[in-house]
């Protein structure tokens, strides 16, 4: 008996037994939409790194500020991480792209009846560096604010969203300040933070968040204000910081080749500034990233290991239902058995039923792993749930792949039924 | 066509069960043999052993001047594809398939393409009586047509030898002789034809008769009726 004889067949015993069917198809399906899923975030990831690598800019480098032990601060020893830090690099490696220092705060927002806490950060005019991709009005502060710790500072605003907003996000409310800042022009207004008074010089406005592939390592500030400022009179400082401290010193080499160069200078020359103290620490940009990537690869493992259970559990389902099958259906082997069909010619037939209702769960799987995708992924945007053609295959392999196994006894014990046994069944 | 000697066959160990206990008998080619005997008596295990579903535990069988012993179970059911037709008491129509493909499935098994078998059955089952009801299901068919199906069926790959167990077993009497009339069209053909039954108005028809009781031939007859 050739197979396409056997599909035909198998199509004939599939759809006098519906619901039987269906069941046994379903928990593959959940299955192979969980692995599509799986396929399409892993996919995602990687086409999310390599974006975020050339938004980055290639040689990257983070210092960033860790609380070191309360001795060495106490004596003196090292006074953490200061712009004087970020001024010596300069100095020391005129030839870097971008050297940025940030200082974070907090501070109580007036805006007329507008109140609210804010998140705000200090930084250089290096800032615009990094990975400039907004929309500006106004104008942003110049060296002379920041010499004179000018009381200026800059709003940023949300991005929006270009296409249709998403379904969760209509779950989402935007905080506070977001929200008033969208709302009322803010540009040219003077509002207070703290007890100062500043003025609003610029307008930065995110790109719409469903372009931009920032949003996978984006910060919290709202308002952007030169760094002399924070520093004298926004930051709350504890006992023993300096003065002149930033959080963090972002540097861009400009390219991956010079990144090694550059961190054994800084490396040295931090060491020296901080007497030995370790209260700084050295990050690779890729590195982070990476590290991220590999929180995001555990659960994407989690997802496929979920997958490969429901395809296996569908697979103990198919396994089921050509038992069944072949119970209810003795008679029939005894019949064809008697005709001329052969022990192989047996096992062919319930193969090929059973990776039949492999392929049938696989392309219902498929389906609803493609409108899974679409709502369970964290964003509407094409990157995040990203498929190669060959995934399609892929999963249809592995279930019809995985329904074949679980019938391979079933149907090698209907194989072996004796004939004159199977005839006289009842 | 059919030579057999001294055929034993023991279910279980060796002090089982003997349900033939020696039986021999030759059928030539184009011979109706009947074969009779009360139920219990070892026919269907002859049948059995007969169309190559069971083996002998000792005796010789030659099909068709074939030797079956030492055959493996892959050649037997090749030698059963295409020499012998099997003609059930229950029809054993596969129910979900039409007559058509029923009439089909043994061609299929004998590797034909879909055009001739199509073009066999259609013919077969004309030739039974069927014409106009091919794509009807067995439950759409009355007793006697199904038993037709079943006929057309064991006809797909022009067997050399019909093998019928009690084939109007299920069927009025007036069917039966529809039935039988065409077994008899059948034998006129010259097929040869083993049928076993207990109804002595069925056996009559046939060029022998051989009595089966307790695992052995107890009687080899030629009806006056029909002469061989």
């Amino acid at each position: 008996m050739n197979v396409g004889e056997s599909v035909r067949t198998g199509f004939v015993e599939i759809w006098s037994h519906k619901t039987r069917s269906f069941l046994s198809f379903s928990s593959i399906a959940f299955g192979v939409a969980a692995i599509l899923y799986t396929f399409a975030n892993v996919n995602g990831m990687y086409i999310r790194r390599t974006k975020a690598f050339d938004i980055a800019g290639p040689g990257r480098l983070e210092i960033e500020k860790r609380e070191s032990g309360g001795f060495s601060a106490l004596v003196g020893l090292s006074k953490g991480l200061t712009t004087g830090d970020a001024e010596a690099m300069r100095a020391a490696m005129p030839w870097l792209y971008m050297l940025s220092p940030t200082l974070r705060a907090s501070a109580d927002l007036r805006d007329g009846d507008f109140r609210d806490r804010v998140q705000l950060e200090g930084v250089t005019l290096d800032w615009a560096k990094r990975g400039w991709v907004f929309t500006k009005r106004g104008r942003f502060f110049n060296s002379h604010d920041l010499a004179n710790a000018a009381r200026v500072c800059i709003v940023l605003e949300q991005g929006g969203w270009a296409g249709k907003k998403p379904f969760w996000a209509r779950f989402w409310r935007d905080d506070n300040f977001a929200g008033h800042a969208r709302r009322a022009d803010m540009l040219g207004r003077t509002i207070q933070l703290d007890d100062g008074l500043y003025t609003v010089i610029g307008v930065l406005k995110n790109p719409p968040r469903d372009k931009d592939p920032r949003w996978f390592f984006r910060s919290g500030g709202l308002l952007i204000l030169p760094l002399t400022t924070v520093q004298r009179y926004l930051a709350r400082r504890g006992a023993t910081d300096s003065l002149d401290g930033v959080d963090n010193i972002i540097v861009d080499t400009g390219s991956v080749e010079t990144i090694p160069r550059a961190r054994r200078r800084i490396e040295a020359l931090l060491s020296g500034r901080h007497r030995g103290v370790a209260d700084y620490e050295i990050k690779d940009f890729r590195e982070m990233v990476q590290n991220m990537l590999e929180n995001m690869r555990k659960y994407a493992v989690a997802v496929l290991a979920v997958g490969v259970v429901a395809v296996l559990a569908g697979g103990v389902g198919i396994m089921n239902v050509t038992l069944a099958t072949i119970f209810s259906r003795i008679r029939e082997i005894g019949v064809r058995r008697a005709l001329g069909g052969t022990r192989a010619d047996i096992l062919v037939q319930f193969l090929t039923e059973a990776a039949l209702l492999g392929v049938l769960g696989g392309i219902a799987g498929i389906g609803l792993g493609l409108s899974g995708i679409r709502y369970l992924s964290d964003d509407g945007a094409e990157t995040v749930a990203a498929l190669l053609w060959w995934h399609f295959p892929a999963t249809l392999a592995i279930s019809a792949g995985t329904a074949l196994l679980f019938a391979l006894y079933p149907a090698y014990q209907a194989s072996r039924l004796d004939p004159v046994e199977a005839l006289r069944y009842e | 066509m059919v030579e057999i000697d001294a055929v034993v066959k023991v279910y279980g160990d060796a002090g089982g069960y003997r349900a033939l206990d020696g039986v021999s008998f030759t059928v030539p080619e184009g011979q109706f043999a009947a074969i009779m005997g009360p139920s219990g008596c070892g026919k269907s295990t002859l049948l059995n052993v007969l169309g190559l579903m069971d083996q002998p535990t000792s005796g010789s069988y030659k099909l068709d001047a074939t030797a079956v012993q030492g055959l493996s179970d892959a050649e037997r059911t090749h030698l059963r594809r295409d020499k012998l037709g099997f003609v059930f008491q229950s029809f054993n129509l596969l129910p979900r398939m039409t007559a058509l493909q029923n009439v089909c499935l043994p061609m299929g098994y004998a590797g034909l393409s879909r055009k001739d078998r199509l073009e066999r059955a259609h013919g077969l089952l004309a030739r039974v009586g069927l014409k106009g009801k091919e794509l009807r299901t067995p439950l759409e068919l009355s007793g006697g047509e199904r038993q037709r199906v079943g006929i057309a069926r064991s006809l797909a790959n022009r067997p050399r030898l019909l093998l019928a167990d009690e084939p109007t077993g299920n069927l009025d009497s007036k069917t039966s002789v529809e039935i039988m009339a065409l077994f008899r069209e059948l034998h006129a053909e010259g097929m040869t034809l083993l049928l076993v039954t207990h109804d002595p108005g069925i056996a009559a028809q046939a060029d022998r008769i051989l009595r089966v009781k307790d695992g052995r031939i107890v009687a080899d007859e030629r009806p006056a009726a029909q002469p061989a």
